[in-house]
Parts: structure tokens; C-alpha cells; sequence
């Protein structure tokens, strides 16, 4: 074979493996639609849980470190999937009656850039689901009674324990911004029920979720630079039907690992604090490098 | 210091937002939609910082006078992923940089692109967040 020939033939394999990638990457609608249907044939977040469960064996708890996947390294939000918007093939929410006022109340409010982060703009949490779809840096930190789901944004940390506990009882539950965790492993596969979620925004504009979410979760590395997160979420005061979307999260190239996590404060520049105008809109406060500027105090301070 | 040799662009220049700021610690609704401003100065300080950093920037005006100019970006590891540093703007480098101005008039505008003296381009959001 000539050098040219090598070459051509290298190329080739190299765009077919990225073309494989980029494809794989990305799920079909008819694999969404099996994932959807999955959820619907479950009433609750916990019998899909179980069933899920019964369907591993019983799943393991507490592998050995031997027996888990490597999820080292930082990873970032792919996309894939929307808490109401359509999945792959069309397929929108079916949403309650009160969740699509709140829905089209957030959208006129945007129309007219009438926004504020009731949570991120003061560094609060940005809770569970909401979690999923935020973007900046991530940490998956996979041990035998633990894994760590972390992020960057607002310094966050999922605990799902898959020791074999349960969730608490129910009367010693209570909301919490992410939710209690408890998991399984299904070989390589994570899976995960949350509940005890906090009564709150989704999201900028969003809708509230109530303290009836729950939700069902199946990460799985699915190539060496793709970690998947298929999420089921069950909660009537929004979905008619239980919501199902596949997040995508893609390792980020850090290999001079010049690339870390930092840690957020809101207060740590002075310059980044913002508040809530009257109108619900979002401002800036005055700026250090303007020598004082009333325009923020005019509009409601 | 750096004279001003640009003003502001107020064409209906038209680009897509970065997504990550959609979802970052605030909203956007305080700049501009659709406008540019693009300015020459120095640089004055570069704070780096969570959840925004800021790349400051003295200003003359044609009068003479300074004016600071703040220019938000996202936090450090979003510039490392977009080869920015903060040793890339050191007090005193010269610049033209370009950003969606606040509404309220104040002198400070969300980074979108930054061009040193030396000619070294940086997209504090990536150049893909770029159409222009």
C-alpha cells in the first residue's frame, strides 16, 4: 500500500468512527419511543423502579470498585431532551391544565424579557430536575455505597446511595432541593429513584414542580466520551402522563488538565450581583468600575 | 492611552446567543438584543471569577476623558475551555473588543470577542457562538 493510500484509508476510518460517534450520539425516535413507552406502562416512578429492578435480578448493591465503570474525568450537558418540549419524532408532554398556564404565562414573560432566576441568580440551588439540563462543568464519582453527581453550577452534589438503604420512612420525609437518592447497579448501568424533591421552579420561565415528582434515572456510559441519562419524571400536578428524555453529557478535552471545577460565590465579585426589579425583570446593581450609578437604584433597588 | 476609534455599532446585527448563558446565573434581559458595541482601549483589570468574570477595560472617549468598560464573560473554567486565560490580558494590554451593550445605557456589555494588539482573537463563548 502507498503512503497516499495509507493516508486516504486512515481518513476514512477516521470520519467513519467520528460519523459512528456523532450518530450514536444521538437517540433514534424509535429508541425514544420505546424509553417513553416504558415509563407509561408504570403508574408510579417506583414501580418503574421495581420493575427495573426485578428485570437486573435484583440488581447489585455495593459492587466492587472492580466491577464499576470509569465516569472519571470532567463532563458537560450534550443536550438531548426537554422538560416540555417534544422528544425525537414529535412527541410533546402531555401537560395539566395548571402546568400549561404556567408554561404560557413563562413564555408571554420572555416574549417581553421579563426574566429573573428565582434560584442560580443569587447562587441557590438549582435543585433536581432541574440539574440535568444545567450547563458548565460536571464530576461523576462512581464508589461501591455511593456515586457523586456533581456540578460545577452552584457547587451542588447528588448523593445516590447504592449501599442497599432505602428511602426513609414516610413520615420522616421532607423536601429537599435534590431529593433523596437510593440506586442499584444493572451491570455498567446506574439506576436510580429520587424523591422527597422541593416544590419549585424547573427552571427560568418554567413551571413549578411539585413535592409529588418523582423520578427514575438509568446512566450508562455509552462510549468513551459519552455518558447517557435516560429520566423518567412522574409528577400529576404537571404531566398528565409520566415524561420521559435522554440527557447527553460529553467528556471534556482537558489534556493538559489545565481545566478545574471552581468553586461559585455569588458574593465574590461584586460585580455580578443582580436583583429582581419590580416588574419581575432581572439588573445589575451598581458596578465597581463605574464610580457609582443610580440608574439601578431608580428602577426599584 | 488608547484612543477611541469606534463607537458603537448599532446595526441589527443578528447572532445566536450562547446556550450555556441561557441557563447561567442570570438572564440576559439587561443587554441589548441585537446590537454591538465594539471599542479600542486597555486593559485595566481581569477578574476572574464565578459564576461571571469580567474583563475591564479603560476607554478614552473623544473628549478625552476615561470610561471603564466592564465585559462579562462566563466563569474561568468556560474561558479555559475557550483558550482564555488570565494571563491573556494583563494590565496595560491593548485591545478591541466587542460585546452586547446594557440597555440602561451603563458601560458594560456581555464579552463576545476580543482582538489583541498582537492580533490574537479570543470567543469567550466559543467562535461557533459567533455569526459575524
Amino acid at each position: 500500500m502507498t503512503g497516499i493510500k495509507r493516508l486516504t484509508l486512515l481518513a476514512l476510518v477516521a470520519v467513519a468512527s467520528a460519523t459512528a460517534v456523532a450518530q450514536e450520539q444521538r437517540q433514534s425516535p424509535a429508541e425514544w419511543r420505546r424509553m417513553y413507552e416504558m415509563g407509561l406502562k408504570h403508574r408510579t416512578a417506583w414501580d418503574l423502579y421495581t420493575a427495573l429492578k426485578v428485570g437486573a435480578g435484583g440488581g447489585k448493591q455495593s459492587p466492587s470498585f472492580a466491577q464499576l465503570p470509569d465516569w472519571s474525568g470532567l463532563w458537560t450537558a450534550a443536550g438531548g431532551g426537554a422538560f416540555f418540549g417534544p422528544g425525537p419524532g414529535g412527541v410533546s408532554p402531555k401537560l395539566t391544565p395548571a402546568a400549561a398556564a404556567m408554561l404560557k404565562q413563562g413564555a408571554e414573560l420572555e416574549a417581553k424579557r421579563i426574566v429573573y432566576d428565582e434560584n442560580l441568580s443569587e447562587c441557590g440551588p438549582p435543585g433536581f430536575p432541574r440539574w440535568l439540563i444545567i450547563p458548565f462543568l460536571r464530576e461523576f464519582i462512581a464508589r461501591p455505597e455511593q456515586t457523586w453527581l456533581s456540578s460545577e453550577t452552584v457547587n451542588n452534589v447528588r448523593r445516590v446511595y447504592t449501599d442497599g438503604r432505602d428511602h426513609p420512612p414516610v413520615e420522616d420525609r421532607y423536601p429537599l432541593y435534590y431529593g433523596d437518592s437510593i440506586g442499584f447497579w444493572d451491570g455498567q448501568k446506574l439506576v436510580i429513584h429520587t424523591n422527597q424533591l422541593m416544590a419549585r421552579s424547573m427552571g427560568r420561565s418554567q413551571p413549578t414542580q411539585s413535592e409529588q415528582m418523582e423520578t427514575v434515572e438509568i446512566w450508562n456510559k455509552i462510549d468513551a466520551r459519552t455518558i447517557a441519562a435516560d429520566a423518567w419524571i412522574y409528577d400529576p400536578t404537571l404531566y398528565v402522563e409520566p415524561w420521559y428524555m435522554n440527557r447527553r453529557y460529553s467528556q471534556v478535552p482537558n489534556a493538559d488538565k489545565s481545566i478545574r471545577i471552581g468553586y461559585w460565590n455569588c458574593g465574590e465579585n461584586p460585580n455580578n450581583d443582580v436583583f429582581k426589579t419590580p416588574d419581575g425583570g432581572t439588573q445589575y446593581r451598581d458596578f465597581t468600575f463605574t464610580g457609582g450609578d443610580n440608574r439601578a437604584k431608580e428602577q426599584g433597588r | 492611552m488608547t484612543r477611541v476609534t469606534l463607537a458603537t455599532v448599532l446595526g441589527a446585527t443578528l447572532f445566536t446567543l450562547a446556550p450555556a448563558f441561557l441557563e447561567a446565573h442570570h438572564s440576559d434581559v439587561m443587554f441589548e438584543d441585537k446590537k454591538e458595541i465594539t471599542v479600542e482601549g486597555v486593559v485595566k483589570e481581569f477578574q476572574f471569577t464565578n459564576p461571571h468574570s469580567w474583563l475591564l477595560v479603560d476607554v478614552t472617549n473623544k473628549d478625552g476623558s476615561v470610561t471603564t468598560w466592564g465585559f462579562e464573560a462566563e466563569g474561568p473554567s468556560t474561558l479555559m475551555r475557550n483558550k482564555i486565560r488570565k494571563s491573556d490580558f494583563p494590565f496595560g494590554t491593548k485591545l478591541t473588543i466587542t460585546g452586547r451593550p446594557m440597555k440602561d445605557g451603563r458601560p458594560a456589555a456581555i464579552w463576545r470577542k476580543a482582538v489583541r494588539d498582537d492580533g490574537t482573537e479570543f470567543y469567550p463563548s466559543g467562535r461557533a457562538s459567533q455569526t459575524n
